[in-house]
């Protein structure tokens, strides 16, 4: 995201208390804000910009019907998570992939989020992704934007599993540190 | 678990549903070990606002047309919705996107007299209609399985721990998350007994079977804020009215 986006780039978490207000001109609001981030993750795990065109219409009509879902947060880290959870279920509906390379989530998005993190901006996980080692950012934007597996990961880079599955938490751990550090200064 | 290295693979694991990359049968298998490991939902509740950070850096410009369309198909569909708030919203998408799709086969209905072509749009029809109640039955268990393992994971959630697990209490919900239950002869099966609030006899609850591996995740179909406590044993195949063996557990609810 550019300087200008972000710029321009509103408290989401504060419009969603006026959204659940039923506050229209906040919804609105918010869709400017925040289309751009769920249109992307949904282009980039469907790979069709009509496809994401529609996902990213629910998406918003889902924080339209059910503002209550999110309860506090990073509010793009939440919607950002919900659009990829709607996309692996447009991935298994679809069957445009056989169901065992699709991945599960465990959680409702928002209900682990952590308050620390709540103005986090894509800047900062930008650079705290770009510090971390390629062998362990690759596999970690892979699971979470190609929409597979663990095992679809190792066997698209060719390295294995057991690899993978160590790169993915190192990899998120230092991430975490990076953004504790980036949150605190 | 046994031994470090299993369970450092079990926290490598952990790292992976943080993730959101683990298949649906791994994602079990960890969901229940977290269960009764808090160095594992301590990872995970350590890792997965990391991970969801990650979904931030998504964002792609889009061209001011697609822009303006997409604002205006939402504006347009939530209009009503902000009136009508006792209609889904979601169902007037689809509502919407049906009506649309039925004007479309009236159309071709009327315009295009090739038998041929109406064989195959019943066709179509028909692979639609089987597509939309499997899309249906999958999302209806997803939201339920979501909803289980929201509960389970739940900061608010109370844990009883019980040989071989532990009674999981959230809200209305109750859940007994077991491992390592020892398997059982041909004819038996493990039953929950629930008793109410005042009562003094237990009513009989689900029975269920643990996997190869023991394990078993189950809910009781009663509302846990009735309830004064649960127990297991176990009964004959069908299950009975009584319990007719020693209790596993018998698991106050405070």
């Amino acid at each position: 995201m550019g300087r200008e986006a972000r710029g321009i780039m509103e408290d989401g978490a504060r419009l969603m208390e006026r959204v659940r207000a039923r506050d229209g001109a906040a919804f609105e609001r918010l869709y400017d804000s925040y289309h751009r981030l769920v249109f992307g993750v949904a282009l980039r795990m469907l790979g069709d910009a009509t496809m994401a065109e529609d996902l990213t219409q629910s998406v918003f009509m889902k924080v339209w019907s059910s503002p209550e879902a999110f309860r506090y947060g990073n509010f793009g880290a939440w919607i950002a998570r919900v659009a990829r959870n709607r996309a692996l279920d447009v991935l298994r509906s679809r069957s445009l992939r056989d169901e065992s390379e699709i991945p599960a989530d465990l959680a409702e998005p928002g209900q682990l989020d952590d308050t620390v993190f709540a103005r986090l901006d894509s800047e900062r996980v930008r650079r705290a992704l770009a510090a971390l080692p390629d062998e362990q950012r690759a596999p970690i934007e892979m699971g979470f934007f190609a929409g597979i597996t663990h095992d679809e990961i190792a066997k698209r880079t060719g390295i294995p599993l057991g690899t993978i599955k160590t790169r993915i938490r190192t990899g998120l751990r230092k991430l975490r540190v990076e953004l504790d550090g980036a949150v605190s200064r | 678990m046994n031994g470090t290295g299993e369970h450092e693979a079990m926290l490598d694991l952990v790292a992976v549903a943080a993730l959101g990359s683990l298949p649906a049968g791994e994602l079990r298998i960890v969901t229940l070990h977290m269960a009764t490991c808090a160095e594992c939902r301590a990872e995970y509740d350590l890792l997965r606002p990391a991970a969801d950070a990650v979904g931030l850096i998504a964002e792609e410009p889009i061209d001011t047309l697609r822009s303006a369309r997409m604002k205006k198909r939402l504006l347009a569909a939530i209009a009503p919705a902000a009136t009508r708030r006792a209609s889904s919203p979601g169902a007037l998408i689809w509502a919407s996107s049906l009506v649309a799709a039925a004007a479309v086969v009236f159309a071709l209905i009327s315009t295009v007299q090739d038998i041929r072509l109406r064989s195959d749009l019943a066709n179509a029809q028909r692979s639609e209609a089987q597509l939309q109640t499997r899309v249906a039955e999958t999302q209806q268990t997803n939201v339920n399985e979501r909803a289980m393992l929201a509960d389970l994971f739940a900061a608010n959630a109370k844990r009883y721990p019980v040989p071989d697990g532990e009674v999981v209490a959230r809200g209305s919900h109750v859940y007994f998350a077991l491992r390592a239950l020892p398997a059982l002869p041909k004819g038996k099966v493990y039953q929950a007994w629930t008793l109410a609030k005042g009562a003094k006899t237990v009513a009989p609850s689900v029975t269920f079977m643990p996997n190869a591996s023991g394990s078993a995740i189950v809910q009781l179909p009663v509302n846990a804020s009735g309830l004064a406590a649960v127990a297991l044993s176990v009964e004959p195949e069908g299950g009975s009215k009584a319990p007719t063996s020693k209790p596993t557990f018998i698991q106050p609810l405070s």
